[in-house]
């Protein structure tokens, strides 16, 4: 029997890639821990706080929203919205025309990834060059990200040593330095040549309209040292109500994704560049998009919005490991994933019922959340949503029997002590696939159906059956 | 509240933990009409029949005596999950009461009845799986307490102890590739670590993890910690 | 553009309004995110100092350290802040040249780029840098060594006091070492786009 996409996909992986996952996301998680637990008495605490502040913002985002936008237009900012992804990449495309601008250097961000922009651009006219290196790999390999803060986590040297060759940058080299200078040579011209660059943000305060950038690389304050013109892509759930909770997000945020304790470029832009420095934006854009965030918000699952996507429960979770990003289908991989891609596909949830149920519910994922996010009950929700609508669910028993027998206690009784058979005949003759499903991999162990109760009953009375 | 796993499975746990908690005073009552918790359903998202078998359970157990069950798992379906599915049903308070005197065992025995020590004595070396559902809850470490304080065991530590085995109810048998692989790499780690016993909270990780095993013809001995505590009594002629 | 807004708007509105109660904003304390192994810690110098090593930066309390480090390594020629060249000017040789405007078409010809820091977070090693106090954006980052020169008096003890004392302008940076990646094969890889050398000049106010 074909067992749903997702195990298929886990079945069929290179068993390099596979390593290459199970390394990168171990790597994450135990650097996370020791970060953590080294630094703070009681991070566990840290993880609630920032959760109830985040969800206090999702549920206010109707006052929020204009909170900030006003900010960012007293500050100088020009803010535009987008109800859908390509509204939001018509307003990119806009800006850049009215500026006959034909060059864009972008700092990644999900939300871009979400609504095409790259590809949309380059329709378009516009150079649009990935600046993160692992994003820049993706985007002359015509892959697609596999981690949210890790997106080449499924290649290994020698896979990007090809390409660089092939895209001539230069002769073959596996080295990661000699890789990554070459990336830092090519790339600067790029910048230098750039006339917008294009960023994300982590976060957004509703207070000042500080918006919060971070990268390792340095790419983004690159495209913001040589670019004259700067557009933010931002979901409209990235908010947090004061300058202050910034810092406890920021404090939760590298260590949850890398372990570090900050993430090396922490920057913080009101604006476009003041008068007197040579280098930077001269106007800032902010683009807020929706694309299916408020129909998340409408839902039963909208503690997803918390999210900050720092990969923590990408690195942590089992089914990750085994099956990698790609077999998510999806910009956005792994548990959170799992929650966000069916919810996000608006119409098309079937197509993406499947990611709720490739859990073991272990709840690995909720414990490390920086922001608390209860993610196994959300996929239970969705798991429940699917069967309301009708969506078929190969390989997963039938439930309605089973309820009615485990509702009727005589029924039951019979049951246990009929399923003895199962010690006897072979189970190929019982019609019951799951059955044979858990035979490929399990012995089953002996049936001892009703043999407890029959202890219970015939001992000398001290505890009773009743 | 012996669970279904007990019912069909594994009856000495039940077995087991009728004896402990006589051997600790309580008065046990075994309701006949009990037949599971409902958390096959509910993870298998029929929560319609999930709600079905929790209301006929909560029906079962009706009264007020703490409801103990030795499974961390049909515990959390009872105090946690249960919830969830009936959010908007209008029994919801009475599921909530149900929730709040619900114990998982070991738990009961450690923060309930207030037992920190357990006597007897239990020769084996003990890799302990953290199954999941304790996650979270004060089990996990009511359970290493109990055990680490045991006469003659030693707990054994082993890789990725925060790792999920794989069993996952339904998502054992839909996902069978990925679940199987969970539980391979488990085994493969416990396996480093020697034990003579591998003990759990839950009987679903016990059930995959030894029946993974058996099929690979390298069999591991799986034991519930209530055996476990229950031979330790027996062991030394306190049972 | 508008009737994107109001849509926005208005289904945000509409998600909520079923909602009988919001979730309050919590308040919290800042011993919440105290790093324990600092606490209590007095003088803010050294404390930085050892952060940023562990991040791979540089400190030095003395120019004519910093000197025979860039001249030790190479690095001869470079940019400086020219309201800072005046005062360190006589520290430098003359077999370095060092030039007070940056010219963007030739970024690689700098090796190093000399620029004012508007004060640092001792906790986590970083350097705060700002429009105002940063007289090239792109000279504190093209180049492969970025030096800060840093007033004593500017640090903060850790990240909370300084998020919450962010200064008035519109691009303000914390500089957590040089750049870095380990994109490939989770190996660590500094001097990306920015600098492969974050270094700290402690000057006294």
């Amino acid at each position: 029997m074909k067992t749903q996409p997702i195990d298929q996909f886990a079945a069929h992986l290179k068993a390099d890639t596979r390593a290459a996952v199970y390394d990168g996301s171990k790597k994450g998680y135990d650097a996370r821990i020791k970060t953590l637990f080294d630094h703070f008495e009681d991070p566990n605490r840290l993880r609630v706080v920032a959760g109830e502040i985040k969800q206090h913002v999702v549920e206010n985002l109707d006052t929020y929203l204009p909170q900030v936008e006003a900010k960012l237009k007293a500050n100088g900012v020009i803010v535009h919205w987008a109800a859908t992804a390509e509204a939001a990449n018509q307003a990119v495309l806009d800006i850049m025309r009215a500026r006959n601008a034909t060059k864009m250097v972008k700092s990644k961000t999900m939300v871009s990834e979400e609504t095409g922009l790259g590809h949309f651009l380059e329709k378009n006219g516009v150079e649009c060059v990935e600046t993160d290196l692992g994003e820049f790999i993706i985007q002359i390999d015509n892959d697609h990200p596999s981690h949210l803060v890790k997106p080449i986590i499924h290649k290994n040297r020698r896979d990007i040593a090809m390409s660089f060759e092939k895209h001539g940058l230069g002769a073959y080299n596996d080295d990661p330095q000699t890789i990554t200078r070459r990336a830092r040579a090519h790339l600067r011209k790029k910048y230098l040549e750039s006339d917008v660059a294009l960023t994300g943000a982590n976060f957004i305060s509703a207070e000042s309209g500080r918006l919060v950038l971070v990268t390792n690389e340095g790419n983004s304050r690159f495209c913001l040292a040589a670019a004259k013109t700067h557009i933010a892509m931002v979901g409209i759930e990235k908010i947090l109500p004061r300058d202050r909770d910034l810092a406890l997000l920021l404090n939760l945020l590298a260590r949850s994704a890398t372990g570090q304790q900050l993430t090396v470029y922490t920057e913080f832009i009101t604006g476009p560049k003041s008068a007197a420095q040579p280098d930077g934006p001269e106007e800032m854009h902010v683009v807020f998009v929706d694309n299916g965030r408020t129909d998340v918000l409408a839902s039963e699952c909208r503690e997803i919005l918390r999210c900050i996507r720092c990969g923590a429960c990408l690195n942590v979770c089992p089914v990750y490991r085994q099956a990698s990003g790609h077999a998510y289908r999806s910009v956005y991989p792994g548990p959170v994933g799992a929650v966000l891609t069916p919810l996000l596909a608006g119409k098309n949830f079937p197509a993406f019922a499947d990611l709720p149920k490739a859990s073991s519910l272990c709840g690995a994922c909720n414990e490390v959340c920086p922001v608390n996010i209860p993610i196994p009950d959300l996929l239970l929700r969705l798991r429940d949503r699917a069967k309301q609508e009708h969506i078929p669910s190969p390989g997963t028993p039938p439930m309605g029997p089973w309820a009615v027998l485990a509702s009727r206690p005589m029924i039951w009784k019979t049951a246990l002590t009929g399923g003895k058979a199962i010690n006897y005949v072979s189970t190929k003759l019982i019609p019951v696939p799951a059955l044979h499903t858990w035979e490929n991999k399990h012995s089953l162990p002996e049936w001892k159906g009703g043999v407890f109760r029959k202890w219970l009953r015939n001992r000398p009375a001290k505890s009773s059956s009743s | 509240m012996a669970t279904c796993l007990c019912d069909a499975f594994y009856d000495d746990v039940a077995r087991a933990t009728v004896e402990v908690l006589e051997y600790l005073g309580c008065t046990v009552e075994f309701p006949a009409g009990q037949t599971c918790c409902g958390q096959p359903a509910f993870n298998g998202g029929d929560w319609e029949a999930s709600r079905k078998v929790v209301r006929h359970t909560v029906k079962t157990f009706a009264g007020d005596v703490p409801v103990i069950v030795p499974s961390g798992s049909c515990a959390a379906m009872m105090f946690h999950e249960a919830l969830l599915e009936f959010e908007k049903e209008a029994d919801l308070p009475e599921i909530e009461a149900f929730a709040r005197r619900t114990w998982e065992l070991v738990d009961f025995i450690v923060n309930g009845l207030g037992i920190k020590t357990w006597p007897g004595r239990y020769d084996a070396v003990v890799a302990f799986h953290r199954s999941c559902h304790l996650r979270g809850s004060k089990s996990g470490e009511a359970a290493t307490t109990l055990m680490s304080s045991i006469l003659g065991v030693t707990l054994v530590p082993f890789g990725e102890g925060e790792q999920c085995c794989g069993f996952g109810g339904t998502f054992s048998v839909t996902f069978p590739n990925i679940s199987g692989a969970m539980g391979d790499l488990k085994l493969d780690h416990i396996r480093k670590a020697n034990p003579s016993v591998l003990v759990s909270a839950d009987m679903s990780c016990m059930m995959h993890l030894g029946g993974i095993a058996e099929k690979e013809s390298k069999p591991i001995k799986t034991q519930h910690v209530v055996q476990v505590l229950r031979d330790a009594l027996k062991n030394a002629n306190l049972l | 553009m508008s009737a994107n807004r109001e849509a926005i708007l208005s289904r945000v509105r509409g998600a909520l309004a079923p909602l009988e109660k919001r979730a309050p904003l919590p308040d919290w304390d800042n011993e919440l995110i105290a790093m324990r192994t600092l606490r209590g810690t007095v003088d803010a110098w050294p404390l930085f100092c050892e952060r940023l090593k562990l991040v791979n930066g540089v400190s030095f309390e003395s120019l004519a350290a910093l000197v025979t480090w860039l001249d030790g390594q190479g690095w001869r020629h470079g940019y400086c802040d020219p309201a800072l060249w005046a005062s360190l000017k006589d520290a430098f040789p003359a077999t370095f040249t060092v030039e007070t405007t940056f010219d963007r078409t030739r970024v690689d010809d700098y090796q190093f780029g000399i620029t004012r820091a508007a004060g640092a977070v001792a906790e986590t090693g970083s350097l705060i840098l700002t429009d105002k106090t940063t007289s090239s954006r792109l000279a504190a980052l093209a180049p492969w060594v970025h030096v800060a020169v840093l007033i004593r008096g500017t640090i903060f003890a850790d990240l909370q006091h300084a998020v919450t004392a962010l200064a008035d302008d519109p691009n303000i940076i914390f500089c957590t070492g040089p750049s870095k990646t380990a994109d490939v094969e989770g190996i660590l890889i500094e001097g990306v786009h920015g600098p492969g050398q974050q270094a700290a000049l402690l000057v006294e106010g």
